[in-house]
């Protein structure tokens, strides 16, 4: 062993710095820690995201062939597209969200992380970034692919920047109540599993909401990205305004869904990482 | 058993220049869910800065709970914990800054990234700027011999290069405390060695306390300052390691080695002999030290050779089994 190089320290021995204070700089600067770290430790894997594109293109061509009968019906798929990238979202963000979480409170570096002066909700942000971006990264892909493969495209309208900012905020929401469920308990993975099956099911990635009985498209109103997508296709293929779907309900649901989502997912975390600490799970279940 | 403490001194080493404790644990306490049994019952510790402080006690004793519950990541059930002062619950951000962890059984770093890649994570994390965080993570890997390495996944690092990354995570901030849970487990006696050799490098250069435990006696009695031995939860010994040792040192037990394999030999009574590997040990406790020549007279009678004669003196690991295995107070 080679010798120690002199003290970074002036006064060894003394308390260290408490000058550490959550400012946006500071936590800006611990979520980009956060980020970069996550961005590493999935790109240093990168065969499971390719499969996972392959998949997601295939999937959703191979779907709405079966749904045309042996046919792609083309008046089906920009509906189905907003949809069909909603979900990937908020499956393959929720996917790598989860995933990794389990994976590191079961290695340990989880409890690592929280020995940070900065609170621990910072850099479960940094970690929900991670997570969105890889999500964001087969979302796209998943909904070009098909557009070029078909022809199709998505008439681009500002207004629909906003129900669709809305999907995005629900799907981080749900995302985060996700992780936060996965503090508590490795079993977050059949949760994973029943939701997102029931996302892609009736979000409208099949067909579109108004195609399904009544009664279903009120329960798949419950599921997150459901709401967001029914708003979004209103006004890119409905000519409805921001003012309309405010009119008729749309908007005011999908506002009260994505607050609530939001709410309980921060209450959620707090819950759970309050009783991890309590419980000694931390840094295992 | 009676709790076989003495109140700390003041450490000579460099960096013990400040009056308060570096580690401060009164009544602590720590009860899991709904059980009765508490993991950790109303210890209570104090730590001078610069000192290296051995946290001993057989597994389930409490040892994990209790530097879990200093590090943050676990609730006391009631007691307080401080950090150079700080309370770990009350200033849970001024504490974060005191200390740097590597904790048992867990992998402490990440082994998808390079050790640079690390330790500039875990600096920012701890509240370092970039430039800061590269300066001292050169520093480390040279120091640690990882430097021509750096760049290079964790993941295929040996067992030993992997804790010396963890070792160096946890001083990235330079923090004046170190909490070291099992920092040697699973190490091969050259990579304990150099982790020995750090932890002995920080404490005496460079003025950290050092919270160490560790089932290895060999590291507690060549490093630590001092010990505390937890069993059951309860703190049954606290002293400077020499007045442990000394403490348990068996005045009136002798122990006699002869050349060759005699098991025949005839003994004074109190004495008993064993073989090991061509030497005959004969030990025994006695009250008058006359016994003691009784024996070489009769040891000469039948031509054996002595080869020598002493006085026992406990290891650590005697004086460890002796606290673990007494009796439990009420």
């Amino acid at each position: 062993m080679t010798s120690v190089a002199p003290a970074a320290t002036e006064r060894p021995g003394r308390p260290a710095r408490t000058d550490w204070k959550l400012t946006p700089r500071t936590g800006l600067s611990v979520m980009r820690a956060e980020v970069r770290k996550g961005l590493l430790s999935q790109l240093a894997h990168p065969v499971g995201h390719i499969i996972m594109l392959v998949i997601s293109t295939v999937l959703y061509l191979g779907m709405q062939y079966v749904m045309g009968q042996g046919t792609l019906r083309r008046e089906l798929i920009p509906e189905t597209l907003v949809a069909i990238s909603g979900y990937w979202f908020l499956h393959y963000g929720s996917l790598v969200m989860v995933a990794d979480l389990v994976e590191e409170k079961r290695g340990g570096t989880y409890s690592q992380s929280h020995m940070s002066p900065a609170p621990p909700w910072v850099f479960m942000l940094g970690r929900l970034v991670t997570a969105s971006l890889m999500g964001l990264m087969v979302a796209v892909v998943a909904t070009l692919v098909p557009m070029l493969v078909t022809g199709v495209t998505i008439p681009l309208k500002a207004a629909a920047l906003v129900p669709y900012a809305l999907v995005v905020v629900n799907v981080l929401a749900f995302t985060f109540v996700l992780a936060a469920i996965a503090v508590s308990s490795p079993m977050v993975g059949a949760l994973h599993s029943l939701f997102t099956s029931l996302v892609i099911l009736l979000n409208g990635s099949m067909m579109p909401l108004a195609l399904y009985p009544d009664w279903l498209a009120v329960v798949a109103r419950f599921l997150p990205t459901t709401l967001g997508v029914e708003a979004t296709t209103k006004v890119l293929f409905d000519g409805k305004s921001l003012g309309d779907i405010w009119s008729d309900g749309t908007l005011p649901w999908l506002l009260a869904y994505t607050f609530a989502l939001v709410l309980f997912g921060g209450w959620l975390f707090s819950r759970n990482h309050r009783r991890a600490v309590r419980d000694g799970r931390l840094g295992q279940y | 058993m009676s709790t076989q403490t003495q109140a700390p001194a003041g450490s000579d080493r460099p960096g013990a220049v400040t009056a308060t404790p570096a580690i401060e644990i009164s009544g602590l306490t720590k009860t899991y869910g709904s059980s009765d049994t508490p993991s950790v019952n109303n210890i209570s510790l104090s730590v001078p800065a610069g000192t290296v402080f051995g946290f001993l006690g057989p597994n389930g004793a409490g040892k994990t709970t209790t530097i879990k519950i200093l590090a943050g990541l676990l609730a006391a059930t009631s007691g307080k914990t401080l950090l150079n002062g700080y309370d770990v619950t009350r200033r849970r951000s001024a504490t974060m800054q005191q200390f740097g962890a590597v904790l048992e059984g867990s992998r402490n770093v990440y082994w998808t990234l390079s050790a640079w890649q690390n330790l500039l994570y875990f600096g920012r994390l701890k509240g370092m700027r970039g430039a800061d965080a590269r300066d001292r993570a050169e520093e480390l890997l040279k120091g640690l011999d990882l430097w021509e390495r750096r760049d290079e996944k964790v993941g295929g690092y040996s067992r030993g290069m992997q804790q010396k990354v963890a070792v160096a995570a946890a001083l990235i901030a330079d923090p004046p405390i170190v909490l070291l849970d099992e920092p040697t487990i699973g190490l091969d006696v050259e990579a304990t060695r150099t982790v020995m050799e750090w932890i002995r490098t920080m404490a005496r250069d460079r003025g950290k306390t050092v919270l160490l435990t560790t089932h290895q006696m060999n590291v507690v009695e060549e490093l630590c300052d001092r010990v505390a031995v937890i069993r059951k939860g309860e703190v049954v010994a606290d002293l400077p390691t020499d007045q442990l040792l000394a403490q348990f040192r068996e005045r009136d037990k002798y122990e006699v080695r002869v050349e060759g394999n005699l098991p025949e030999l005839s003994l004074p009574s109190g004495f008993t002999a064993r073989s090991v590997e061509g030497t005959t040990i004969i030990s025994g406790r006695v009250s008058d030290p006359q016994q003691v020549y009784t024996l070489v007279d009769r040891l000469r009678d039948q031509h054996a050779v002595v080869q020598s004669l002493s006085q026992v003196q406990p290891d650590l690991e005697d004086v460890f089994m002796g606290l673990i295995k007494a009796p439990a107070h009420d």
